[in-house]
């Protein structure tokens, strides 16, 4: 008997299988060495005291997180700016994103321009989005108090004034990123068949409840999805807070990815900044988990 | 066999030629095109003297420069040399990551170290190592739209600097008298249009000194003082009173001519080559407590981690001599009191007046560098919401200086 009628010593199952890891391998090697490897560093790192300026460095165990947690009022403060711009931002942006979904899911005439109108900001980059709309929003020759003005309503110095301030951010990135869910809501939204709709009219279902009763329940996986991913990317928010306003006025925008970014990069306290990123990173776990625990429950 | 040998020959002889080059990188956040053609021509001197060495200048955005340079220094991949701002000099030459250059300037033949100004050197100089040599001591400036002021029938600031009646007041009263709404025209535009943000101190602290107040002497807050916050009352009646500054939340752009008047350092005079009004320039006011010229100042330094340092302390000291920094002059003010003096500086920008660089010559001999603090940028961040606590009609400005000194006094 030949080796070649006998076949590998190897089993098919075997063979696919390092066939299969061979594939993943160079995406495994890089989320090994660029997320997983800086995830345990960043977890070492915050407990030291490390100053990224002179390099110099002591273990300091917890202490960074005592300090942030019952030390210092200012963290609190920014976990709160954090918290409020994710409760503006989330049903907002859903709300939002779902009735453009289920406008523009319907075939009409045009809709495709209305998408690409409405995705165009996700594309468009967040540095000339931030410039546009600080421009848009100045106090007197701003084009939003002017429009405002139009019908004799004075406008506040949105990006100016502490009360202001964190709505206007938050309208902004709505406005930039709500077109990604508008896509997935109107993915989701295709792949309900038709007939559902239909029996329900004939049963003699109205247009909202064919949306309460058919429509959202079968919507909640990709409202899951949604909210997952919406919740980490306002609290990981950094570029609109970078460059809008600086976390002022007053620390009102002072949220707390932006003050990770100063404490390690201004201040040179990196192991504090490294606490605070684990921190931030605890908490969007225990959101993401909590949302799906909530999911699970509702089944 | 012959042909194998010439071959591994050859190329033994480029590896080794290779192997004695040496390339000095050197962080600039500059991106001009001229200021680059310049450094790169010192650059083609050095290599006259040292001809297996090439400089190369990596440019750095301005608002980014501090964080990666300090990255880079983090990462193990230092640049041999860079320059830095007078604020983040403290922070560097406490963290000890700057090379003491000091006995290869003074080993330099001719280099005259005795030449540079003292009061200039002081952020440099620590415990007799030299740390850096200043290659831009720049004096802030009143530039001011002369076709506006004509226009308008007004005495100008030069006018009025050479009879001694060029006050902060008048200046207000100038900017209130210029603003013309109707056309889109604003009064007096802060630094760069970042007085209330990035540039809050830049704005201020020339303001407050010409009142005889100050940022913090002998790590005392002076900026609840009497003096400063008389000064800061001027400023804020500027935005609110009689609307003569542009506000926060607006854009105003003197080198577009629709501010007729701001606050910059003579760099600046490259964004004027083609604008269609006349203008001028002038020191900055004089308030109750006389003149006040403020200047900002930025170094050349070599890095303690950098792979060349004895090279990279030749060629700052090539750098710094007093040929080039003749040749420098031209866009930076010199902190060299020989090229400060001399006939060729005042004529060195083609686009400016010896009579206005003489201006910029009577601030750096007069004026005092901007504040600084090897705690700089924590203090700046604790005194951030105090300062924007000011920017609203009814802010109780002696309250919030005196909350100001409270907060940043624990860094000083």
């Amino acid at each position: 008997m030949s080796a070649a009628r006998t076949g590998p010593s190897l089993t098919l199952r075997t063979r696919e299988a390092i066939a299969g890891w061979l594939f993943v391998s160079p995406i495994l090697t890089g989320f090994l060495i660029f997320f997983v490897g800086p995830l345990i560093a960043v977890f070492y790192y915050s407990t030291t005291e490390w100053n990224l300026l002179s390099q110099q460095s002591r273990f300091v165990g917890m202490d960074n997180y005592v300090d942030a947690l019952t030390a210092n009022d200012t963290f609190w403060h920014v976990l709160g700016n954090s918290l409020v711009f994710a409760a503006g931002l989330v049903p907002l942006n859903m709300a939002l994103a779902l009735g453009l979904a289920l406008a523009l899911s319907k075939p009409m005439r045009g809709v495709v321009i209305f998408r690409t109108v409405f995705f165009a900001p996700v594309i468009t980059s967040a540095v000339a989005w931030a410039i546009i709309w600080t421009f848009l929003l100045q106090h007197e020759s701003g084009a939003v108090n002017q429009a405002l003005s139009v019908v004799g309503v004075d406008g506040p110095n949105w990006l100016h004034e502490p009360n202001w301030a964190m709505a206007s951010v938050i309208v902004t990135r709505v406005l930039k990123t709500v077109g990604l869910n508008m896509i997935l809501y109107i993915a989701a939204l295709q792949t309900i068949p038709r007939d559902y709709e239909e029996a329900a009219r004939l049963e003699g279902a109205n247009g909202w409840e064919i949306f309460r009763r058919i429509t959202w329940p079968l919507l909640a996986p990709t409202t899951l999805v949604i909210m997952v991913i919406t919740v980490v990317g306002s609290l990981k928010v950094f570029d609109h807070i970078y460059l809008m306003t600086g976390g002022g006025p007053q620390n009102a925008t002072l949220v707390l990815a932006f003050y990770i970014y100063e404490q390690g990069f201004k201040f040179f306290n990196t192991g504090y900044a490294s606490a605070l990123a684990v921190v931030l990173f605890v908490l969007i776990l225990a959101l993401t988990i909590l949302q799906m625990l909530l999911k699970a429950a509702r089944k | 066999m012959i042909k194998r040998l010439i071959v591994a020959t050859a190329l033994c002889g480029a590896m080794g030629t290779a192997a004695s080059a040496e390339n000095l990188r050197f962080t600039v956040w500059t991106g001009s095109q001229a200021h680059l053609d310049m450094l790169n021509g010192i650059a083609e001197g050095f290599a006259e003297t040292h001809p297996d060495v090439t400089v190369q200048f990596d440019t750095i955005p301005f608002g980014d420069y501090v964080q990666k340079l300090t990255l880079q220094l983090a990462g193990g991949n230092p640049p041999d040399l860079g320059w830095l701002l007078e604020n983040s000099a403290p922070a560097f030459v406490e963290a000890g990551v700057l090379a003491d250059v000091g006995d290869t300037l003074n080993g330099t033949d001719g280099y005259d170290y005795g030449d540079l100004s003292e009061p200039a050197m002081g952020l440099w100089v620590k415990d007799d190592a030299v740390y850096g040599v200043p290659f831009s001591t720049s004096p802030f400036i009143v530039y001011y739209n002369k076709s506006l002021y004509d226009a308008a029938g007004l005495e100008t600031p030069t006018e009025r600097a050479a009879d001694g009646s060029w006050t902060w007041d008048q200046l207000k009263s100038d900017a209130a008298a210029l603003r013309d709404a109707d056309a889109g025209v604003w009064g007096y535009e802060t630094v760069d249009g970042q007085g209330y943000g990035a540039r809050v101190w830049h704005n201020l602290i020339p303001i407050i000194r010409a009142h005889g107040g100050d940022a913090w002497t002998d790590g005392t807050c002076r900026l609840d003082s009497e003096q400063s916050v008389e000064a800061v009352k001027l400023f804020h009646d500027m935005v609110y009173a009689d609307g003569s500054a542009v506000p926060p939340g607006e854009q105003g752009d003197f080198f577009s001519g629709n501010a007729a008047l701001t606050v910059a350092q003579i760099s600046r005079v490259s964004k004027l080559a083609d604008v269609d009004f006349d203008w001028g320039i002038a020191p900055l006011p004089a308030g109750p407590a006389g003149e006040a010229a403020t200047i900002g100042q930025a170094g050349v330094v070599a890095f303690a981690q950098g792979k060349n340092k004895e090279l990279a302390a030749e060629f700052l000291a090539y750098m710094t001599n007093k040929d080039n920094v003749a040749i420098m002059a031209a866009f930076f003010p010199p902190a060299r009191k020989s090229v400060l003096e001399s006939e060729s500086f005042l004529s060195s920008n083609p686009a400016v007046t010896p009579e206005q660089m003489e201006i910029v010559a009577e601030g750096i001999e007069t004026g005092s560098v901007l504040p600084s603090h090897e705690r700089f940028p924590q203090i700046e961040a604790e005194a951030r919401p105090d300062f924007d606590a000011l920017w609203s009609e009814d802010a109780d400005i002696q309250a919030t200086m005196t909350k100001l000194c409270k907060d940043i006094q624990p860094l000083l």
